[in-house]
């Protein structure tokens, strides 16, 4: 292995920014040469999936003629660099699409047509920034069976287009952005590391594939094209966690995630014909122009959406991991931690979440909804509360980095879902203002987490391979010395805060973002979700939504004692092992990830909430409205004063609860535990130095007895539910395999076996007739020719 | 003038007595005579046509019959000499080659 240097670094960075800042402005002015006018972001968003599914070939088979030569490996990186270069296009339109958006966008265009009827029709008042719908490129014909039971030709039913608006680029500009961030990181955790070696390019390419999928899936214009383009994630996410293959624990877990988000798939599947059904199209345009009229005008069945709106729920909670189907999640950890970044933070779960969303113009009355389907928003609330409780519960005890950080992404989602199921309640039951304050708040809060996430999992990931290499050094590069240590252990760390202090502020800023500190990152949307879910019940008077709406409080302060858990496990107190206190950051690529989601966790969730970011992803008012109207200073302190002193006394209740949960009970608890100063001599990075003497005022407790209690053993095997499941699938599943598998040996292979025997039986009987003797065969000429003769005098 | 039916009738008998020959005789030479008048009851069923209609194709069709016959005895005959020289039989019991 050849160590990489920092300057190896720097010669990358020059062809990665050209082409960031390069690509846009070529195909810009590349239109002039083409058709005599500019091309526009708009026109170019179809490069966004297209570039890279067609780099994901080019990857394999290079990597395929190439692997092991020296120059593929130091200036191609394994391909990782031709990755990086795709996912830098797909990252510079995605921003260019969004200035465009946000210059241009809002209004009817005159160039889409597909937008714009849809925009006129009033498709655009519940998307209200709905910028572009584009016709379809080519399209299917189906057949279609009409009233009456005669069949006909209907041209265009099926075609692919794009739909752009506020959610759909919001959750676009994740992806780009966290692919673009996570696949730079990968350059230098998959590549330095020994294990990997020469045999990354196969990691590039399924990593291009997937980010393709996500890209793909949000720019979709119709439920199928979101179906497609979700099954081509599904197919990824077996790759890349099975990447390891040689595993039996990862095989094993590929399989799981693939066959538990199948269980959800074939729901939505389901859904989808459900929908067609009801409405002729799966277009959005179509679809949504006006929900509560089906194909040919009818009037749609409240019960038939309803049932088609499960259907599709179900496919998102296989796809996000939410309870009863988030087994998969937690070990999925088995994949490479950029894998584990990429899954859980800028695409996967995010597509179950972007699917919810998207069942919002059924449920909004007030604009062509259909009525009287609140229960499903309910149904939703109740399975993120569940999940967002159960999830930080199995929390508290994984001693894995990892594990704590795939339970902690099960309950952020858990807590999106609530405001999503929130949200559909509210908009079903005609408070239209509430409903979008909530569906901006769960939005807002998919992108503070997916930000914080991304960088917690690089930042782990910075971890793991810092104390793996610790390890391998402490073996004097021996790598054939396979001993117990696992460098995911966080009771083998410890005292990491100044071996790794990018890493540990970084980590420590994630933390906060997702515990919601007041301030930081997920405070602002999570405080959002949290207060619409109360307001929901105390004020528009559900009380269904209690009990998901005291889970979620109670998760607030769960996520501060895991959290926090974590943190001071991984990075306070003594080194646990010698490799703990021999590791150092030295790894080149992976630090500026980290660096750039920090800022953003830190800075970015306040800059948004002043622009208004959850007025503009739930309503479609423009970003910076408020600024607009009331100057800088004076809309600041109102977003702020209006996050810590809402108007409602109740919702300051709750809002104050929530802090002093998440801020003071939580982390308290953790360090009482956990805490702990650094060894002698040992100095941390400044940002975060005053946590540790901090983290040792609490006093220290002893938790072993609860440690060791039923209960805790309980969570550490996960509940039991993988220990359920196997017994259901023993119950049920495997007797009716058998008896499928009986009935497959016996009757349909018996069939064929007894016509298998029928024809030899018969075949040594006609055998025999074979005499061999020319007047025998003269003889059955002439009774064959009388036969047919009689036949032919018969018939005539 | 003998009937034409009467001819036709006789051609028939012939051809059965020919038929039954071909199935009975295991010995080639005769088997190849009752093909020969086979051959000929055709011929014979041919003129009766022609006296019937009063059309010449019948006279026409008999002679390149009775012409090929010739041939296809000369063939035949050709056919047993080679197998007997092979063989040593020509009895068709023992020459069952089709079947193996």
């Amino acid at each position: 292995m050849t160590q990489i240097t920092a300057e190896s670094q720097r010669k990358f960075l020059f062809p990665i920014i050209a082409l960031l800042i390069g690509f846009p402005l070529l195909r810009h002015y590349g239109g002039i040469f083409a058709t005599g006018t500019p091309f526009t972001a708009l026109d170019s968003a179809f490069l966004i999936p297209i570039v890279p599914i067609l780099i994901f070939p080019v990857i394999a088979i290079l990597g395929q003629w190439y692997a092991g030569e020296e120059w593929w490996r130091e200036r191609f990186k394994e391909g990782g660099m031709i990755a990086l270069g795709a996912l830098a296009i797909t990252l510079s339109l995605t921003v260019w699409l969004a200035i465009e958006f946000f210059t241009k966008g809002g209004t009817c265009s005159d160039e889409v047509i597909l937008a714009k009827e849809a925009c006129e029709a009033g498709g655009a008042e519940w998307i209200p920034a709905l910028f572009a719908g584009f016709g379809n490129w080519f399209s299917f014909d189906v057949i279609r069976m009409q009233d009456g039971g005669s069949w006909a030709l209907e041209s265009d039913a099926f075609g692919i287009g794009m739909w752009i608006d506020n959610v759909s680029l919001t959750l676009l500009f994740v992806a780009a952005f966290l692919c673009f961030l996570i696949c730079w990181f990968s350059l230098g955790y998959m590549n330095t590391d020994p294990i990997n070696k020469d045999r990354n390019h196969r990691f590039y390419a399924e990593f291009v594939l997937f980010s393709a999928g996500m890209l793909g899936m949000v720019l979709a214009d119709s439920f199928l094209w979101l179906f497609i383009f979700w099954e081509i994630m599904g197919l990824c996410s077996y790759l890349l966690i099975g990447f390891y293959y040689e595993r039996p624990s990862a095989a094993y877990a590929a399989k799981k995630a693939f066959l538990t988000t199948r269980v959800g798939d074939v729901f939505l599947l389901i859904g989808l014909l459900m929908l067609y059904d009801i409405y002729g199209s799966l277009d959005f345009a179509v679809v949504f122009d006006d929900p509560s009229t089906g194909v040919g005008g009818a009037i749609v069945s409240a019960g038939a959406v309803k049932g088609a709106m499960l259907m599709l729920f179900i496919g998102a909670v296989g796809k996000s991991a939410q309870f009863p189907l988030h087994v998969w999640l937690p070990d999925a950890m088995e994949g490479p931690t950029p894998v584990s970044a990429l899954i859980h933070a800028a695409t996967m779960v995010n597509a179950g979440l972007y699917l919810v969303a998207r069942m919002v113009p059924f449920f909004d009355v007030g604009h062509g909804g259909v009525e009287g389907i609140g229960d499903i928003g309910i149904l939703i609330a109740w399975i993120g509360g569940i999940t967002a409780f159960m999830a930080a519960l199995i929390a508290f005890v994984q001693n894995d980095i990892k594990k704590v950080l795939a339970y902690s992404t099960m309950s952020q989602l858990a807590y999106i879902f609530t405001g999503l199921g929130v949200s559909l309640w509210l908009f079903n039951n005609g408070h239209h203002h509430a409903g979008a304050l909530a569906f901006g708040a769960a939005m807002f809060h998919l992108f503070n987490h997916a930000m914080a996430k991304g960088m917690l999992f690089m930042a782990s990931g910075s971890v793991i391979h810092e104390m793996h290499h610790a390890h391998h050094e402490a073996h004097d590069g021996d790598s054939e010395d396979h001993d117990d240590f696992d460098a995911q252990d966080m009771r083998n760390m410890g005292g990491l805060a100044s071996k790794l202090p990018i890493t540990s502020t970084a980590m420590a800023i994630g933390c906060a973002s997702i515990i919601g500190l007041p301030l930081i990152g997920g405070f602002w949307s999570k405080e959002g979700i949290i207060a619409e879910t109360w307001a929901a019940t105390a004020l528009h008077g559900e009380t269904w939504l209690l009990f998901p709406a005291f889970l979620i409080l109670l998760t607030a302060g769960m996520t501060g004692f895991y959290m926090t858990r974590m943190w001071m496990m991984t990075f306070a107190g003594k080194p646990k092992t010698e490799y703990a206190a021999n590791a150092h950051e030295q790894t080149p690529w992976i630090p500026t990830p980290l660096v750039t989601l920090s800022t953003i966790s830190l800075v970015g969730g306040i800059t948004l909430a002043w622009l208004g970011a959850t007025h503009w992803l739930g309503d479609g008012e423009a970003l910076g409205h408020a600024i607009h109207a009331d100057g800088y200073a004076a809309s600041l302190l109102n977003t702020i004063s209006h996050a810590f002193l809402p108007d409602d006394f109740f919702i300051l209740l709750v809002t104050w609860t929530a802090i002093a949960i998440s801020l003071v009970v939580g982390p308290a608890a953790a360090m009482k535990i956990h805490g702990g100063r650094l060894a002698k001599g040992e100095s941390a990075p400044r940002l975060i130095a005053w946590i540790l003497p901090l983290s040792t005022k609490f006093g220290k407790a002893d938790v072993t007895e609860l440690a060791e209690s039923g209960f805790a053993d309980a969570l550490h095997r996960r509940l039991f539910f993988d220990e359920w499941y196997d017994a259901l699938v023993a119950k049920t599943m495997i007797p009716i395999s058998a008896a499928m598998a009986w009935f497959d040996k016996r009757v349909i292979d018996g069939a064929i076996k007894g016509i298998e025997w029928g024809s030899i039986r018969l075949s040594m009987n006609l055998r025999k007739v074979t005499t061999g003797s020319a007047s025998d065969y003269i003889l059955m000429a002439v009774v064959g020719g009388i036969s047919i003769l009689i036949l032919l005098w018969g018939v005539i | 003038m003998i009937p034409a039916m009467y001819l036709a009738g006789l051609g028939a008998i012939l051809f059965c007595l020919g038929l039954v020959g071909v199935f009975t005789n295991k010995n080639g030479i005769i088997v190849l005579m009752c093909v020969e008048i086979m051959l000929n009851a055709v011929n014979l069923n041919f003129i009766a046509g022609a006296l019937h209609y009063g059309d010449v194709t019948g006279w026409v069709f008999a002679t390149i019959a009775i012409a090929i016959a010739a041939a296809e005895v000369a063939v035949g005959l050709a056919i047993f000499l080679a197998l007997f020289g092979e063989r040593k039989t020509i009895v068709l019991d023992e020459i069952m080659r089709l079947k193996h």
